[in-house]
């Protein structure tokens, strides 16, 4: 049974690989977090989400975590009631792939505040927003409309190891606040920078 | 770390000893130390082409990555992922680095996702200058950060210095590498080559000479959100050039150039590069800028003065100037009061024009400038138009009414409404006229909000009243006329043949769209029109019943003629041979598609720019051999009818007029010949053709 969903799952989803796009409807997802629960995205219908691709071996992330810039952040919307999922595509024996037990351990050590961390070991949500690298953010609001995505930040580009995170513009935080003021969001689409998602080849 | 372990008990020992420190403190950590560093998986080294500069030099400097095999670093593009190195040059003061030179990179997937980098090793170039304050020895540093990435990536840093002495530059070890990689950047890309967006994808189009085969190809762009980068890349060739369909991006960033790197490889090299391209998206309605709009206002009205000058207005000017030549022995307000109504019927009818066209424009219909003549029933009320003025000049007919006056304007005298119609008229006529000089002002104008539309075309109409507005006002210019007398009679009665002409021509204009039954039922309406007007002479000076009689006459043979002119188009038969000529989308397409170079010829009958330009240009033999010797295919576009196909090709070209004239070269890539033709120029242009 398991086999003929991800089957049916696959097809669906390879018809909208990367067919994300912002301003449309965000794709609906079936996925198990790190407590072995189904979340589904739809549930969240009525508030607003962010989808954060992660991968704790990725140095991008590191330093995301490292310099508490991804804790910040998901404190701004912890408190703006804004669901949190942390997606990990990380294919089996690939870097980033943990298992429950490793994912709690690593919200909990970090200090991370995701209201759900969610195993996509098959990467079939990553490819259907078309997830390229880790750490890779989407917003999606309370209609379920895909309204932004790309970088957490725009600390990208070279020499990003050597640049103070605070000083960057975090797209994730300007986006909320104007999704709250109910003004046209500034950057929609920005370029995502990080390591490349380790899906299954 | 010697440093700090040293920095606090030797803090007070001798001088020689703390600027020691100093020297050690100041200008290096332990990470200042080499011009080489060994990192995991990788390695980097600064290198010199040369150990020695002078003031005013300029010297290529290396950052030489190696690599473990399997691992890579990337581009200043990545790709889907990962980062390019940064390289931040610490140079002494007088010295100034150029930004990085990179070489072109190689596409590295990383399933499903695509990067772009270097594998085994590269060289990444800085060139620097020494300017006149650089003081030697100089100490070069460098703060290098890089990724060295298999399927995971580490982030890696260097900091890395050279030491440049003064003097003759000498060659290095590495100068051979470096100059090899220099010459290996991606180059500028001479031969033609253009990009366009069609449905998700681009396609870029490039001409090669045939020394230079190309066995694949792969565009790399320089920036997010042009192209889908984990796509592939589609490549064809054909025999003089290549097209590589690269995906869109999903993402949307509306950027306004194409620019990136193009690889092309062939059996033993690869070649780089660059291209940059601008992307027109969409935005057919280019603005003007304010000075090309006066330029253009300014050329609309010079093009206005010249219509007086050509053949179609030839008509209108001749009857003008005996208007003028009997006005002169009126009363200069008058002649003011014509020249200014003229004007008005030149202008209004130039605004009507515009108006209608903006009207149509925004509906939508495919039209153009000289599309009047498209109409046949238009067509047919000109050549009665004509028919009857000429008859008008040979006899001493006085006519009533407002269009009788349209053909008795040489009785000026009378009504200032004659001379008002008389401007109607003759830019009714001068219409065809226009395309050789107002085509591209015509189209540019259309293209344009319309109050620009608007400017241009009073602009024209202003250009041409001009001069008649100039005579009536300084009627002492009509002094150069000759002195009125008998020739005037003799002149009225000669200008019926330019009438009679074009109505000739018209008649021929209409053949072409209407069957030859229908042209003789038109000639056969020009003669019920001949009979009104003789019947109306014979009877000018009688009245009651006989004035009734001719009256009622008239009426009904003007009705018949009317009622006889066809009121669409009709099937004409066409013969096979000139079908296999004519234009269609398709037989384009397929005939490009076999790299076969096109001659497009887009004409009318009613165009007599195109008629003259086939008359003495395209129909001489020398061209018809020049084209059969270069294998070129002769297409002709006819727009004597309304043809929404060839609207829309025109309109690709910024075209709403005929004549246009095309020339494809095999790889399928057109020029625009300019639209008055001569045998050397096309000659000439044929020859291009390989």
């Amino acid at each position: 049974m398991q086999y003929v969903v991800s089957i049916l799952l696959l097809v669906f989803l390879e018809i909208s690989y990367a067919s994300a796009k912002t301003e449309e409807q965000a794709p609906d997802f079936n996925l198990l977090n790190s407590y072995g629960e189904t979340v589904k995205l739809s549930e969240f219908k009525g508030q607003t989400v962010v989808l954060e691709w992660t991968n704790h071996g990725c140095p991008f992330v590191a330093k995301h975590y490292k310099t508490n810039n991804m804790q910040n952040t998901q404190t701004a919307a912890k408190e703006a009631s804004v669901v949190w999922l942390s997606i990990i595509s990380s294919a089996p024996g690939t870097q980033g792939f943990v298992t429950n037990e490793e994912a709690n351990e690593l919200t909990k050590s970090r200090n991370a505040l995701p209201s759900h961390v969610l195993q996509d070991p098959e990467g079939f949500v990553g490819k259907a927003y078309g997830a390229k690298t880790t750490p890779h953010m989407y917003l999606i609001d309370k209609a379920g409309i895909l309204r932004y995505q790309g970088a957490i930040d725009d600390a990208g580009g070279r020499g990003f190891m050597f640049k103070d995170l605070s000083q960057a513009k975090n797209y994730i935080i300007s986006a909320l606040v104007e999704l709250n003021q109910g003004t046209e969001i500034t950057d929609r689409v920005t370029k995502p920078y990080g390591c490349s998602v380790k899906y299954k080849s | 770390m010697i440093n700090i372990i040293f920095k606090k008990p030797y803090k007070s020992l001798s001088v020689k000893l703390s600027l020691f420190l100093i020297l050690l403190l100041t200008t290096s950590s332990s990470l200042w130390s080499d011009s080489f560093f060994q990192a995991s998986d990788s390695s980097v080294e600064v290198t010199s082409e040369s150990e020695a500069m002078m003031k005013g030099d300029e010297l290529l400097l290396g950052l030489n990555f190696k690599l473990t095999p399997g691992w890579h670093t990337y581009w200043k593009n990545p790709g889907d992922a990962g980062e390019g190195a940064s390289v931040t040059w610490q140079l002494p003061k007088g010295f100034q680095a150029s930004e990085i030179l990179w070489p072109g990179p190689e596409a590295i997937p990383v399933e499903p996702l695509m990067t772009f980098g270097y594998e085994d090793e590269i060289t990444l170039l800085t060139k620097i200058k020494a300017l006149d304050a650089a003081v030697f020895p100089a100490i070069v540093k460098a703060k290098v950060s890089w990724y060295t990435c298999k399927d995971i990536c580490v982030p890696q840093e260097a900091n890395l210095e050279l030491t440049i002495q003064n003097g003759e530059k000498v060659n290095t070890f590495f100068a051979n590498e470096l100059s090899n990689v220099f010459l290996n950047l991606p180059k500028e890309l001479s031969s033609k080559h253009r990009v366009e967006a069609l449905d998700d994808n681009y396609f870029l189009q490039m001409e090669l000479d045939g020394n230079t085969p190309v066995s694949s190809a792969y565009f790399f762009p320089e920036e997010y959100g042009l192209s889908s980068y984990s796509k592939e890349q589609i490549l064809e060739i054909n025999k003089n050039s290549l097209s590589l369909q690269i995906s869109q991006s999903e993402v949307d960033l509306k950027l306004q150039n194409f620019a990136g790197v193009l690889l092309l490889n062939n059996q033993d090299s690869r070649t780089f590069f660059n291209v940059n391209l601008n992307l027109n998206n969409n935005q057919k309605q280019e603005s003007l800028s304010i000075s090309e709009l006066v330029l253009t206002i300014i050329f609309a009205f010079i093009g206005g003065l010249i219509l007086n000058a050509m053949p179609c207005v030839f008509p209108i000017l001749s009857i003008k100037i005996l208007n003028f030549v009997e006005q002169s022995e009126g009363s200069k307000e008058k002649m003011i009061q014509h020249g200014l109504s003229f004007s008005a019927g030149v202008l209004v009818t130039f605004l009507s024009i515009a108006g209608l066209l903006l009207l149509l424009k925004s509906g939508g219909e495919s039209i153009g400038w000289g599309y009047q003549l498209q109409s046949p029933l238009m067509v047919t009320i000109l050549i009665y138009l004509f028919v009857a003025i000429g008859i008008t000049f040979m006899s001493n007919l006085v006519l009533g009414g407002q269009l009788a006056q349209l053909g008795n304007i040489n009785q000026g005298y009378g009504d200032i409404t004659s001379s008002f119609l008389t401007g109607v008229l003759a830019v009714i006529v001068a219409s065809p006229c226009t395309a050789p000089f107002m085509g591209s002002a015509v189209g540019i104008a259309l293209l344009q909000p319309g109050f620009i539309t608007i400017a241009i075309f009073v602009s024209l109409g202003l250009g041409f009243a001009a001069p008649y507005l100039l005579l009536s006002f300084y009627p002492s210019l009509l002094k150069v006329l000759p002195k009125p007398g008998a020739w005037m009679e003799t002149l009225k009665q000669f200008m019926a043949f330019p009438m009679w002409g074009s109505a000739l021509w018209l008649t021929w204009v209409l053949s072409g769209q209407v069957q030859t039954d229908s042209v003789l039922m038109v000639l056969l309406g020009a003669l019920f029109i001949a009979l009104g007007l003789w019947i109306l002479e014979k009877n000018q000076s009688s009245d009651g019943f006989a004035k009734w009689m001719s009256l009622s006459s008239v009426t009904i043979l003007l009705g018949a003629a009317l009622w006889l002119a066809p009121t669409d188009y009709e099937n004409i038969e066409q013969d096979t041979s000139s079908d296999l000529n004519s234009y269609s989308p398709e037989l384009l397409d397929s005939l490009l598609a076999e790299n076969k170079p096109v001659f497009l010829n887009f004409t009318a009958d009613w165009c007599i720019t195109c008629k003259v330009n086939e008359a003495i240009v395209l129909n001489q033999v020398s061209i018809k051999n020049a084209l059969e010797s270069k294998g070129i295919v002769y297409l002709k576009a006819d727009w004597t009818r309304k043809d929404e196909t060839i609207a829309n090709k025109l309109a690709e070209y910024g075209r709403t007029g005929v004549p246009l004239y095309l020339l494809y070269s095999s790889e399928g890539i057109p020029v625009i010949l300019p639209e008055l033709l001569t045998e050397d120029m096309l000659l000439s242009y044929i020859e291009t053709i390989k």
